[in-house]
Parts: structure tokens; sequence; C-alpha cells
């Protein structure tokens, strides 16, 4: 087993139910120590990919490596996993199900115990750690399914959208937990519809929709594929329209937005160097907003508006 | 192999920590007393000792019925003696040649035994002829009959203690005239008989009889012709009995019999004939005793121990119907949580289908185990407790029950029908996804299983009969039928046929689900047709 080799390795992964494609020859790779997001739209395929990377499912066509090995099966001690749909035996408590998956994945009885109690009383659940898990609210539930899945300290753990039914504070207490894992050294996947969760933590993001891989690559990349825009109060339309790197000038068209105008950027193009060469030709202006676009635009961009419509809540 | 160890501890620590696992284990026991205990508190309870007013207007049978009453004791506790001895009998003593002191019985009983003969076989016989009753009016006498009779019985048994009297007779209140007519005095004893306590007594009135002065009239004789039987319809009843109590008939017949032979007596002396000729013609009688060929020579004799012998087997059937039905259920309801909730996912990305199939089998046939050995031992502990007089069939019981080979075959019986059954049950929880998908089951699966109790009964009567042979080779009725016959020794030849069959069925099972249940435990949905799984074993990728 290679040990440098990517955490995870897809070449032309197709993967069929009968007449149907779940997902349609997907290329791609997670590098070690990053945090990967899997983006797109209920249905897009993320699940079905990250069942395949597990080798839950077999796929119809394409291979597949784990952590250097052909099957995720033959390094499944050193992965972690957090399925889709989250549940727990109900009759048991909250430590003993944090280190009966520890155990299951080779660590010792009594070394498993220690590490729950541990991660339990790290993320805020200490006081339910004797707790049986029919009697914990659905958030409690499922921290103490995500710490079951990484209790054994994995290389590569794969989570399927972790955030789902999360409050906000403990939605920021699963960011933490999946920074935390990055710093030491694991890779994470996670997959999820929400770009804002993506958008702050990941290192690279694959965008799948409609089975199809649209995208994959880091953040900045991501949001360079759209053009950049730029308003501002300016002199004329006719001066900002002789600027290097403008493709395009449009009016604001608002109430008492006279004077203004969105500059579209040309593809190569940034702001920044069309802010410095104002000052440089001392053209005045009264007011100067970029923002970056966001992963929710890069994406709207992608694949346009049907998928707006089809998918997102 | 962890893995499954892994399982299997969780499968166990769950269930053994349930509400219905311990009540299961401690309602056996508790049950098993009270099945025990319940009807000898109901017997006393249900049947006091009832009081009855006899009054003979005749004056000519007031004797006769009391004689027929204490008769009637007499024979009940005759029979008491007769089954206390039987249950104690040993069969290692020699039935020829007993070392009896016959000299202890009254001297009019002497005749009435072959001094070189089992004391215990003639008794039986006496007593079914009901011809000794007449010594058992005597404490001394039945004290006899007790200490020829434990020639034949086990040193340890213990002693005899005669049942008390079921009837009492009572006097006529005070205020009723008895020699008023029949209908007057019912009346006036009505509140008595239909539940209101007697004056100074704490009971009611069980029965009023009343013979009228011309009862000696009164007799029909099988002579009469059509004409007579015609007449009598117009008359009164003859004597007459009152009783608010229908169902017990025994004491009735009691008082109509003890008449019936004073009048007979009766008949005897007017037509000429020697009662005491009569009575000898009646109690001659030819030597007869059963014996089963079956048994070693010598000891051929049929005992009470036999008899648990060919039964018990039944309650082993019923608990390794109940045992393997609780497990395999609780296998199932697993499996369908399991995979309803997910929690499967993360096993099948933790071990593999094999090592979490396992893994379940053993931490549920360890469930079962642990349930059928507090059964066992808590029923072997009952029994010994209860050994002794009060209970006389828990000590020979106990006996058939450490000496036969029932409880291997029982563990034997249980693995093999557990891992048939867990099979079929683990297979079809895998492609359920919900507990009421299940159910829809479980139904037709109870059906299924419960053949071989209705069939126990006939397969405990006739155990190496057509029927027992066919289902014996039927593997999943196997444990139940073999159970069933396992006192009968089945000729080797089927106990080893159907063992390998069952063997080989449970083997054959347990691969079949093992391949249904790795397709079917990340299948979600609708159960797949049988057509659609059919064609997924042969290439599982197709239901993934």
């Amino acid at each position: 087993m290679n040990d440098s080799a990517p955490a995870v390795v897809l070449r032309g992964v197709t993967k069929k139910y009968g007449d149907f494609t779940a997902v349609d020859s997907v290329d791609l790779e997670v590098p070690r120590g990053s945090i990967y997001g899997f983006l797109g739209p209920n249905g897009a395929g993320k699940t079905t990919t990250i069942r395949m990377i597990l080798d839950i499912v077999k796929p119809t066509r394409g291979s597949i490596a784990v952590l250097g090995a052909d099957s995720a099966l033959k390094v499944r001690n050193r992965i972690g996993y957090l399925p889709e749909e989250k549940g727990l035996y109900k009759k048991m408590k909250a430590w003993a199900i944090v280190s009966y998956f520890a155990q299951l994945k080779g660590i010792d009885a009594k070394e498993s115990k220690r590490r729950a109690y541990e991660l339990l009383e790290k993320y805020g659940l200490k006081d339910f750690a004797d707790a049986k898990c029919e009697t914990l609210s659905k958030g409690m539930g499922q921290k103490v399914q995500v710490l079951a899945s990484i209790a054994h300290r994995p290389e590569f753990v794969i989570l399927d959208e972790p955030f789902s039914g999360l409050d906000p504070a403990n939605q920021q207490v699963l960011e933490g937990v999946i920074r935390d894992l990055r710093d030491q050294g694991s890779t994470v996947v996670f997959s999820t519809h929400v770009m804002s969760h993506a958008e702050r933590m990941c290192d690279r993001i694959l965008l799948v929709a409609r089975a199809k891989k649209i995208f994959d690559g880091t953040i900045p990349e991501a949001r360079a594929l759209i053009p950049r825009q730029v308003r501002l109060s300016g002199p004329s339309r006719e001066l900002l329209e002789r600027l290097p790197g403008v493709a395009r000038v449009e009016p604001v068209e608002e109430e008492g937005a006279v004077g203004r105008f969105e500059l579209t950027m040309a593809d190569d193009a940034h702001p920044q160097d069309l802010l410095r060469h104002c000052f440089r030709e001392s053209i005045e202006l009264a007011s100067f907003e970029h923002h970056e676009p966001t992963l929710h635009e890069v994406f709207l961009h992608l694949v346009g508006e049907e998928a707006k419509v089809a998918s997102f809540r | 192999m962890r893995n499954a160890y892994l399982v299997a501890t969780r499968e166990y620590a769950e269930n053994a920590r349930t509400k219905g696992f311990w009540v299961n284990l401690l309602m056996f026991p508790i049950l098993l007393v009270a099945s025990v205990k319940v009807p000898e508190l109901l017997q006393d309870k249900a049947k006091p000792v009832r009081h009855f007013v006899l009054l003979d207007q005749s004056g000519e049978f007031e004797g006769a019925v009391q004689k027929g009453i204490d008769r009637a004791h007499n024979r009940k506790v005759a029979g008491a003696l007769l089954k206390h001895a039987q249950v104690w009998s040993d069969p290692k003593k020699a039935p020829e040649a007993p070392d009896v002191d016959w000299t202890q019985l009254p001297a009019d009983q002497m005749g009435n035994f072959d001094p070189s003969q089992d004391p215990l076989e003639q008794f039986e016989a006496m007593v079914g002829q009901g011809e000794i009753a007449e010594a058992f009016s005597d404490p001394a006498a039945i004290k006899a009959f007790e200490s020829v009779l434990r020639a034949s019985m086990k040193p340890d048994a213990p002693e005899f203690s005669a049942p008390r009297r079921d009837y009492e007779r009572v006097e006529l209140p005070e205020g009723v005239d008895p020699t008023a007519p029949v209908m007057e005095i019912a009346k006036g004893l009505k509140p008595y008989l239909s539940g209101g306590k007697m004056p100074g007594s704490d009971r009611g009135l069980f029965a009023l009889v009343v013979i009228p002065p011309d009862a000696a009239q009164r007799l029909k004789r099988p002579t009469d012709g059509a004409m007579a039987a015609k007449n009598q319809q117009h008359g009164a009843d003859g004597v007459q009995f009152w009783s608010s109590n229908l169902t017990d008939q025994e004491f009735r017949e009691e008082v109509q019999s003890a008449l019936d032979a004073e009048v007979r007596a009766r008949e005897f002396e007017r037509r000429g004939v020697d009662e005491k000729t009569v009575k000898e013609v009646q109690q001659t009688r030819i030597q007869f005793a059963s014996f089963d060929p079956t048994k070693a020579e010598g000891d051929e004799r049929v005992s009470i121990a036999d008899t648990l012998r060919k039964w018990a087997p039944v309650g082993f059937v019923y608990l390794l119907f109940v045992a393997i039905f609780n497990t395999v259920v609780m296998l199932l309801n697993n499996t369908v949580e399991e995979k309803s909730n997910r929690i499967i996912e993360v096993l099948v990305s933790s071990a593999t289908p094999g090592e979490i199939m396992m893994g379940k089998l053993m931490g549920i046939a360890g469930v079962g185990l642990t349930m059928l050995c507090a059964w066992v031992l808590s029923l072997l502990g009952v029994l010994m407790w209860f050994a002794g007089p009060s209970v006389q069939w828990a000590g020979p019981l106990l006996d058939v029950i450490r000496s036969s080979g029932l409880l291997p075959l029982f563990a034997f019986y249980f693995v093999g029908g557990y891992l048939i059954f867990a099979g079929i049950f683990l297979a079809v929880g895998s492609l359920c996804s919900t507990v009421k998908e299940a159910q829809n089951f479980v139904g037709s699966a109870i059906i299924l299983l419960m053949v071989p109790l209705f069939t126990m009964v006939f397969v405990a009567q006739e155990p190496n009969g057509t029927l027992a042979t066919v289902m014996s080779w039927i593997p999943i009725y196997t444990p139940f039928v073999m159970m069933n016959r396992a006192a009968a020794d089945p000729p080797l030849f089927e106990l080893w046929g159907t063992g390998i069959l069952m063997a080989v069925t449970a083997i054959g099972m347990l691969w079949l689900s093992g391949k249904i249940f790795r397709i079917g435990i990340l299948r979600t949905g609708q159960p797949p047709r049988l057509i659609e799984l059919l064609k997924a074993l042969r290439t599982p990728s197709k239901l993934q």
C-alpha cells in the first residue's frame, strides 16, 4: 500500500440501476490531508458515489482506489464513515456506541472506552455520555454518531450530509470536529447541498449535478469560473468602457443610482488591477464595490437556472 | 472473527438487558410452581367438605346409604394408596417372591393375596374391582396395606396420608318436620340448598336426600312391562335428590348405587340366591399385567415413570418451540431495526456481511441458550423442591429427565432448529425495510412452525407411526418431531438419518441466507419479488 497515494482516486466511475444512471463517468482525486466537499442538489449522485468509494456498492464501470487499496474494505479500519440517514441503537448508551464502533475498527475495549468519554467531553456531550441513545435529541444523536465514526482516528473520513438536521450551534461544533480532523492529518470528504459550509471549510470541492461531474478543484478556482463584477460610481459610461479588462458596462437600474454602473470584467482580469489603474490615471471614483462570487452563484452559473428549480430548497 | 465476536456480544448484551428477556426467564419457574400449586389450592377451595341431609322416612335404608357413602370414601382412600404406591414403585425390585410380611394384613384379606406374587400388582387388581373397600374403614388396616406395599416401593418413599372425606352428614335443622311430605321439607331447606348458611354452620347445604316411606315398593325391574313403566311416570319420583349443584354428580351416584346395592341384596334374598356366592364369583379373576417389549429383560413392567418418560418429551417440544421462536423473532427484529435506521451501513463499512451475520447468529443463540438453561435449571430446581409426598410425580419426573438422554438431544435439536429457522428469518429480515413488512412474514411463518405442535399429541401416542416418521424427515420439523419421539427409541437409522439431514439443511440454509443477507441488508424499499431474488442470487450486483 502506498501511503503517499491520494486518499481517493476515481477513474471513469459509472453506476447504473437498470436504465437509470446514478453516477456517470466521474473522475476524481482527493489529495491527502485535505477537506473535500461533494456538492450538488439532492439526487445528483453524491451518496451513490460515497457508497461506491466505500465499496458498499460496486460501480458498474470504472475503478476506485482508496488509501492506495483497490477496495475500501481492505483498509476499512483506517476509514471512518457517517451514512446519510442517521440512526443509533436506541437502547445503547452514548459512550457504548462510540466505543462499539471503535472496537469494530480494531481498537481494544479499554482504549475505545477512554476515547469515547474523551470525545464526548471534548464536543460538549459529557453529561450525556451515560444516557441511552433513545433519550438524546436528534442533534445530539447525530453528534454521537459522528464521534462514533471517528473514534478510531481514521486517516480518511467520509461524512454523508453531516450538517443536515443540526442547529447552527451544533453545525459550528461539527465544523470544529472536521477542522480538528484535518489538523490531525486526516483526509475528510463530506457531502452537502448547503454551499456555505463548503465555502467556509473546503480546500477542494466536487460539484455534481444529474449524475455528472461539473467541476472539481479549489474554491478560488471555482470562483474564477464566473466573470467578476464591479459596481462603481464613476465619470461616464464611455470612459469606463475604455478601461483595460472591462468587458461590459451597464448602468445600475435602481432608484437613486444615478451615475452608478455595473462592470463585468473580462475572464482573466482582476478588479484589483482595475482599481490600481484608476488610481494611476487619477480617475475619480465616488464608490467601488467588488464582491467575490459565492459558490452558489458559481453553481447556478454552471448548471443554470434549471437546477435551481429542480433541486435547491 | 473478532468482529463477529464483537457483534455477538453486543447483540447478546442488548437482548439480555431487555425487560422481556427477564420476564421470560422468571415467568417460567413462576408458571411452573403455579401450575402445581394453584390446582392444589383450587382443589381445597373449590371442593370444600360438602354437607348433606339424609332423611329416611321409610326407616329401611338409612344404614345402607351411610354404608355406601363410607364405602365410596374407603374406595377413594384405597385408590389414593394405590396411586401413591405406583408413583413410588421401584422397578428394580423383583416382582417375583417378594419379601413381604403378609401376616400384617387383616385376616379376612389374607386370602385375597397370593404370597408368592408382587403385592402392588394384586392390590391394583383388587382396587380396580372395587373389592377392597371394606377393609379400608380401619386406619390400622390402611397402615397394614401400606407396609405390605412398601415391599415394591422405593426405600425413600414418603408415608401415605389418606385423603379427607368429601361429604359429611348433618342433621335436619330445627323447625323442619322430618315426617312432612317431601315437597314441604324441600321448601323448608331451599334457602340452605341455594347457598344460605345452615344454622350453626359456616356453609350451606350441598344436597338433601329424601327416601319416601314407600321407597321399598318403588323398584324397577328388567321384567317390568311397558305398562308398569307407564304407571311409574304418574307416581312420585321415589328417592329424591335435591341439589343446586348440577355439575358434581359424584355424591348422587354414591347414594344411588348404595341404594341399588341394598335393594339388590334384598332381591337375592327374595329369589333365594346366596349373596356371598355371588360376591365370590365376582371376585374371581385372571392374572393380568402390562409389559413393554422395548424395555430391558426383567424390567418390562410399566410404571408411572414409564408413562412420564413417554410424555416428558412433549414438554420439551413446547420449550423447544418457545425458545426457537422467541430467538428467531429477536433476530428478525434486530436485523430490520438495523436496516431501517441504517446502522447496517456503518456496520458493513466496518465488518463483512459474513461477520455481521455470524455475530448476530451467535449473539442471539447465546440469548436463547441462556433462556433455555435458565428454564431447564429452574425446572429441575422446582421438581427437586416438589419431589415429595405432595406432588407425587415430581420425583419420578426428575429421575426421567436425569437418567434418559433427553437433555443432550434437546440441546442438539435446539441448535439444529435454531440454525434452520434463524437462516430463514435472517434472510427475510435483511430483505424487509420496516417492521411491518417483517410482521406479515412472521404471521405465515408461525403457522408453519405450529404444525409440530398440532401433531404433538398424536406423535406422542404413536411415536414410531407413519405421521411421526414422515414428519421427522421434513428438516424444518425434524427438531420438534424427533424430540417428541425421543423417549420411544426411534430406529437408530432414523435418529441418525434425520439428524444428518437436519444438520445439512441448517448448513445449506445458512449458506443461502448468507447470500441473501449480503444482497438484502443494503437494499431499500419494497422487498424484492421471488423471481428478482433468484436472479440476484446468480448475479449479486443486480440488486445493489
